[in-house]
């Protein structure tokens, strides 16, 4: 966990006085607006980074609608990590620095094997680290090599439910256990893409489907 | 000779005797414009670079003591993650390195098919460093742009690979699958599409004047200093020196084709780019003489799970991909897994140029000159 969180005696771990039904209505609020405005830090070290920057950051895949799209150079101003890549023993403290660096309330996901197990380089490599949680925690792991956008996106959803359900300011740095965000088998693309609008269309006040004729587009 | 202890001192006098205090910068691992975990410190005179001492080894995964764990028809898979922008070639240097080994000759449809691969790779491998160069001179539309395009031949690969970046598909004998059925038609579309694009790519940023005054005589190099860092690719033949293996020894289809070497002759950033832009217009080229006439014949010249043992000896073989040459050297003994397996990665070469391009120069334009080489840093790390 982060600096402050590791101190015993930090005063922000007190209980917040107020009847529990306030408490509750006001984390609803705060969750929302947590999940919707995640900022990611741009972090990549190898091949995965080509497709999570296929998925944020270009026009066909848009990270935009989750509102994740800003992202930062600079930890102090990031909230996401997204590990894309494979970490090894040189870069180890470096990742540990990034994420202390980065403002509470934090998140990580780690994409593709490499982040989760060290993937194809497991075996007879001499320095790859074998999973980003032996460095830092991680929320969510999202499977692939690399994993598609959509697979990506289906992480970035699962942690977005993560922080909605999951936070009280009550309890403020307390976290979730990770999760694995994987596609169910034998799922196909337009599945993904049906759940995906109907995530959107659930929470946004946009008709999706609108039809532009009548809009005079 | 100059050691690395007299590189880090921080006093060097004026040319009027005067002497001012130079300071060190930071730059990376974790930077934007370093395009991964490259990491440069930086001697400073105010604002000018004096010196740049590249600190490599952020992303060293030991590939190549890898290598010699895992079988041959492995090793495929692991080219993929070196220049993984380029993994086609990569793919394709390695099967050949195996192929020339074991004595096997593959027929024209493999040939053909991965030539017309290698150019779309070319393509693609351009259209993401002409968006992220514009992203490191400030400009976003370039990467939007650029990236959308790149997602066309991402599907055109799917399609036939079912895969979109590490696509394992070039195999020692041929290829993984054969070719989708709609693999021609999307190919003609694509440069039907792309074609007009290219020309917008052009009059969208090149004829820019704040392009052009931050490109030009920017980092220059000259052909004999680039060859003596063994720079090859497009950093070399932008400083006038045609030096391109599809023509000088040419493999694959490229003996068929009629298509130019674009060269540059000053050597600079600018020439850089125009290299890049023009070797795209090529490409398209070799993929329009291909693509109407690719011969019938088996995608597999060889059994898929067959244990390749090649005789004892040393094989190199080398390739021309998006950045340079990129060399496969292995040393066998008649086993099933190499005893050694050395990659000559362009990138790592092309790195060093730096060292001449950049000192002198503003810290601002040692950005758009990294980004000018297009470094892919797990390639040079392996
Ligand atoms: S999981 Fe695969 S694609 Fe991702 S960084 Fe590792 S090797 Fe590269």
């Amino acid at each position: 966990m982060g600096l402050i969180n590791d101190n015993p005696e930090n005063p922000f771990k007190e209980a917040i006085p107020g009847s529990p039904a306030f408490i509750t209505s006001i984390d609803k609020v705060v969750n929302w607006a947590r999940s919707n405005s995640l900022w990611p830090l741009t972090f990549g070290t190898s091949c995965c980074a080509i497709e999570v920057m296929m998925a944020a950051g270009a026009a066909h895949h848009d990270l935009a609608r989750f509102g994740a799209e800003v992202a930062r150079p600079s930890p102090r101003q990031a909230d996401l990590l997204v590990i894309a890549g494979t970490i090894v023993k040189r870069m180890e403290p470096l990742l540990k620095t990034l994420y202390d660096q980065m403002a509470e309330p934090k998140y990580v996901i780690a994409t593709g094997a490499c982040a989760i197990s060290g993937g194809p380089f497991i075996y007879d490599s001499y320095t790859t680290i074998r999973g980003a949680h032996e460095v830092i925690p991680v929320d969510v792991y999202v499977p692939g090599c690399p994993p598609r956008p959509e697979a990506f996106f289906y992480g970035l959803l699962t942690l977005q439910k993560m922080i909605i359900e999951g936070q009280t300011i009550a309890k403020p740095f307390e976290r979730r256990k990770p999760v694995l965000s994987v596609l169910p088998p034998r799922i196909k693309l337009e599945q993904i893409r049906d759940e995906l609008v109907k995530n959107l269309t659930a929470r946004s006040v946009t008709d999706l489907n609108q039809n532009p004729k009548e809009l005079g587009l | 000779m100059v050691t690395l202890n007299d590189r880090i001192s921080c006093h060097t006098p004026n040319q009027d005797g005067t002497t001012t205090q130079e300071y060190f910068i930071n730059m990376g691992p974790q930077h934007p414009s370093t395009h991964g975990v490259l990491r440069l410190i930086l001697k400073m005179d105010g604002e000018t670079v004096n010196d740049i001492i590249p600190v490599l080894g952020y992303i060293h995964r030991g590939i190549e003591k890898k290598a010699e764990a895992v079988g041959y028809r492995q090793q495929v898979h692991l080219t993929d993650r070196l220049d993984y922008l380029c993994a086609l070639m990569n793919n394709w240097a390695v099967s050949a390195a195996i192929e020339k080994a074991l004595n096997l000759e593959v027929n024209d449809r493999i040939q053909t098919v991965r030539t017309i691969i290698a150019e779309l790779q070319r393509i693609q491998s351009h259209q993401l460093w002409w968006g992220v160069f514009g992203m490191d001179l400030g400009a976003f539309t370039p990467f939007l742009y650029g990236f959308r395009d790149r997602e066309k031949i991402t599907e055109i690969f799917e399609k036939t690979m079912g895969a979109r970046l590490t696509m394992n598909y070039f195999q020692p004998g041929g290829m993984m699958y054969d070719i989708h059925p709609d693999f021609v038609k999307d190919i003609k579309e694509f440069i039907k599409y792309f074609r007009p694009i290219l020309k917008e790519y052009e009059d969208l940023f090149s004829g820019n004047i704040i392009v052009q005054e931050r490109l030009k005589n920017v980092g220059i190099i000259d052909a004999q200093t680039a060859l003596a860092y063994g720079a090859t690719g497009p950093v070399l033949r932008a400083s006038g020196m045609p030096l391109d293996l599809r023509k000088m020894q040419p493999y694959g289809a490229y003996s068929k084709v009629n298509f130019t070497v674009p060269v540059g002759t000053v050597g600079d950033s600018w020439d850089r780019y125009q290299v890049r832009i023009q070797e795209m217009y090529q490409s398209l080229l070799i993929i329009e003489q291909l693509i109407d006439n690719i011969p019938d014949g088996p995608h597999m010249t060889m059994k898929y799970a067959a244990k390749i043992k090649p005789p004892a000896g040393r094989y190199y073989t080398q390739m021309e991909t998006a950045r340079g040459i990129f060399g496969t050297f292995f040393v066998s003994d008649g086993n099933d897994r190499p005893y050694r397996m050395h990659f000559r990665t362009p990138n790592f070469n092309n790195l060093w140029s730096i060292l001449k391009m950049a000192p002198g120069g503003r810290v601002a334009d040692l950005v758009a000159i990294l980004s000018s080489i297009d470094l892919v840093v797990p390639d040079m790390d392996r």
